[in-house]
């Protein structure tokens, strides 16, 4: 147990992940899209981080990174990813692929289309323990995937069945079950609920949160709603057109956004507090082949000022970061 | 909460309006197997109402998926025959329009899309689906009235024509060709809207933008809508009344001020409190009950309540019979034993229901200021 005294600060724990001015490319004819522009991040250990943006923010691109899933033309162009100090961006393809699943796993986007469809669960489940070397008797195994289940909250006889026998939320379920398979040390989930009505939603988020802290993994949860996103993450980050525009904790952003953009995103945001005006935020993202000079935001930017053409804004701060340049001072927390 | 203005106890006065569509019983059961262990399924299960032309309102049908909520506004596009039931368009069975008065229902009764992506010919530019209409309506008589018409379309959903027309559906973003929809819509100046989950597939920043343009269609040019979604917080946002679908039922419907901020029905109640609101400080609360309910894991037949198996607040009689629809006051039904002593409501008299707008449409105007 720590001291008392600093319990009520966000202490930033040591960092499971370190993400340095990480960038990815696609090269293709018309040009160079970057698709992720210098993004840093430090993920700590059993942290929930929420990583919100608009299609073709960078998010998902940044998650890939991550798993160094990058396909061509794609590439890392640039950047660190440090697990535990190793820089994965500089292992092998062998060395690579005992990391993904041991120590960083991911629970996909369209889970219908994740599994193999002429393959019963148990199989494939036994397939990504054998591949990472988990080789056992038969029975240890089959405890091993009946604990998995009852982990995610399904019922063993799910095993025996084919994908296309089980509903859209316990596919979910298979897959969160098949990501904690080996213990990792972070989950990356890419909008895992995105084709989901929200009984079904709160059911698999509620087993992912249960399942995070019983192993506890850190977690990025890749995502446009920001709804899931207060539900679920400790902190957000916030990114547009290829580069992490603000980053703070979940209570920070929704109650004091201080970048324009998070500020439009979150007012956009319909409740059901009393009818308002629906605001949504005017003109479209900047192609990433040709990012104008300055700020990315710029052209929608209701508060733009004559610098924010000229010069593109630093990060600035150090638990609660923003690059805007309406915040020039670091924010004392 | 006092944004339920007590105008809205009023006799309903509306029921005298004429319908513009209509659903009366309407049944639809899809059937799958062999003959011999055939399974019915029924999508829509003996629902009435209607939509008027005044008040034009914007109905909401939300529920899960598999509801029926998306077959239902295809029964009510006349792309799907119902097994039972009649669907009148201004007091006119349309299975039996022919010729001219099957174009009129055509043209008159629009539908919006979920996939702004799949709606569109890849080969043809975007001109394309408003010289159609405008050919099969014979809506303009030379090219250049046809041109003035397509633009002002455009330019009533927010979208400049010079930067649309000409392009191909790939050159503009999910949000922009969702809009030339909504345009299409406009450009056949419709008495009624179908939208079905059309923000769904489009990024948050850009979904207020388009259920602003469709709250902007209903209350400037009084073109009725019903907005098939599955959430909530948008459906809230800009319909007057709102249905909750499960499994083909009606499970309660009325007012939707009052559905979402004080829901009746045990599925409602469950699908309110999963919404996920973005506010870090209302997390999902603890949900009593629901994970192990009383009847969980009986068979559903069509002799018991649709929501049985999952209901937190099941009583005998759900597992042995369909509930009735009961009114429980000026402008809620629901159809759940909990409420048996309210009264039942007969089919005929549930658009009586309907058809009332929130009496506090200035709460609409009040914020804007964000």
């Amino acid at each position: 147990m720590g001291e008392p005294e600093i319990e009520a600060e966000p202490v930033m724990a040591e960092p499971v992940l370190t993400i340095r001015d990480l960038r990815v490319y696609f090269n293709i004819r018309a040009g160079t899209v970057r698709a992720v522009d210098g993004v840093d991040l430090d993920i700590a250990e059993g942290e929930k981080l929420g990583l919100v943006g608009e299609s073709g923010s960078g998010k998902t691109t940044t998650a890939l990174a991550i798993m160094r899933m990058i396909k061509p033309p794609g590439e890392i162009a640039g950047g660190t990813i440090s697990l535990d100090g190793r820089d994965l961006v500089e292992l092998s393809e062998p060395e690579m692929r005992s990391v993904r699943g041991n120590d960083i796993a991911m629970v996909p986007q369209a889970a219908m289309n994740a599994l193999n469809p002429v393959r019963r669960v148990r199989d494939q489940m036994l397939d990504g323990l054998r591949d990472h070397g988990v080789n056992e008797s038969r029975n240890r195994m089959q405890d091993r995937l009946t604990t998995l289940m009852a982990q995610v909250g399904l019922n063993a006889n799910v095993l025996d069945l084919f994908p296309h026998e089980l509903s859209g939320g316990m596919k979910q379920r298979v897959t969160i079950a098949m990501a904690i398979c080996h213990n990792p040390r972070l989950i990356l989930a890419d909008e895992p609920t995105s084709a989901l009505d929200v009984v079904v939603q709160r059911q698999v988020m509620e087993t992912l949160e249960d399942v995070r802290s019983e192993i506890g993994a850190a977690v990025i949860l890749v995502g446009h709603d920001m709804g899931l996103m207060a539900q679920f993450a400790d902190r957000i980050g916030v990114m547009y057109a290829g580069k992490l525009v603000e980053l703070a904790t979940v209570e920070q952003i929704f109650a004091n956004p201080r970048h324009p953009y998070t500020r439009l995103l979150i007012s956009s945001l319909p409740d059901t507090d009393g009818k308002k005006r629906l605001q949504g935020i005017p003109g479209l993202p900047p192609s990433l082949l040709a990012v104008p000079p300055g700020c990315p935001f710029m052209p929608r930017c209701p508060e733009a000022m004559d610098i924010c053409g000229v010069e593109a804004p630093e990060l600035i701060g150090d638990i609660d970061i923003v690059s805007c340049h309406l915040h020039t001072e670091t924010r004392v927390a | 909460m006092t944004t339920t203005a007590q105008t809205n106890m009023s006799p309903p006065a509306n029921t005298a309006a004429s319908p513009l569509l209509e659903l009366r019983n309407v049944t639809q059961v899809f059937s799958s197997g062999p003959i011999w262990k055939r399974e019915h399924n029924y999508a829509v299960n003996d629902v009435s109402f209607s939509l008027t032309e005044k008040p034009a309102l914007i109905t909401a049908v939300a529920g899960e998926s598999g509801s029926g909520k998306t077959t239902l506004g295809r029964i009510m596009l006349g792309f799907q025959r119902p097994t039972s039931g009649q669907v009148l368009f201004s007091g006119r069975d349309v299975t039996g329009m022919r010729g001219g008065e099957r174009r009129q229902y055509r043209r008159q009764v629009q539908a919006i899309f979920q996939d702004p992506f799949s709606v569109y010919n890849p080969f043809y530019k975007i001109d394309h689906i408003f010289t159609v209409a405008i050919a099969r309506f014979k809506l303009a008589s030379s090219s250049d009235e046809a041109r003035h018409l397509i633009e002002e379309a455009i330019s009533g959903v927010g979208l400049r024509p010079s930067e649309t027309l000409g392009r191909y559906p790939h050159q503009l973003s999910g949000g922009q060709r969702q809009r030339v929809m909504v345009a299409r819509s406009l450009l056949l100046k419709p008495q009624v809207i179908i939208a079905d989950e059309p923000v769904s597939m489009v990024d948050a920043s850009l979904r207020a933008t388009i259920l602003e343009t469709l709250r902007a269609l209903n209350h400037e040019l009084g073109i009725a809508i019903l907005y098939i979604t599955h959430d909530l917080t948008t459906a809230y946002q800009v319909a007057d009344n709102i249905m909750i679908m499960y499994r083909g039922h009606v499970v309660e419907a009325g007012d939707v001020e009052h559905v979402i901020n004080d829901p009746k029905h045990p599925y409602t109640r469950l699908l309110v409190q999963s919404i996920p609101m973005p506010d870090p400080s209302r997390r999902w609360a603890d949900m009593q009950g629901i994970n192990n309910p009383p009847f969980a894991g009986t068979d559903v037949t069509q002799h018991m309540c649709p929501f049985v198996n999952r209901c937190p607040d099941a009583l005998a009689e759900c597992a042995q019979d369909v509930p009735d629809t009961y009114g429980l006051d000026e402008h809620r039904i629901s159809k759940c034993f909990l409420y048996q002593n309210a009264g039942t409501v007969p089919n005929a008299d549930i658009a009586a229901y309907f058809n009332i707008r929130d009496a506090s449409p200035s709460n609409v105007d009040a914020a804007d200021n964000m």
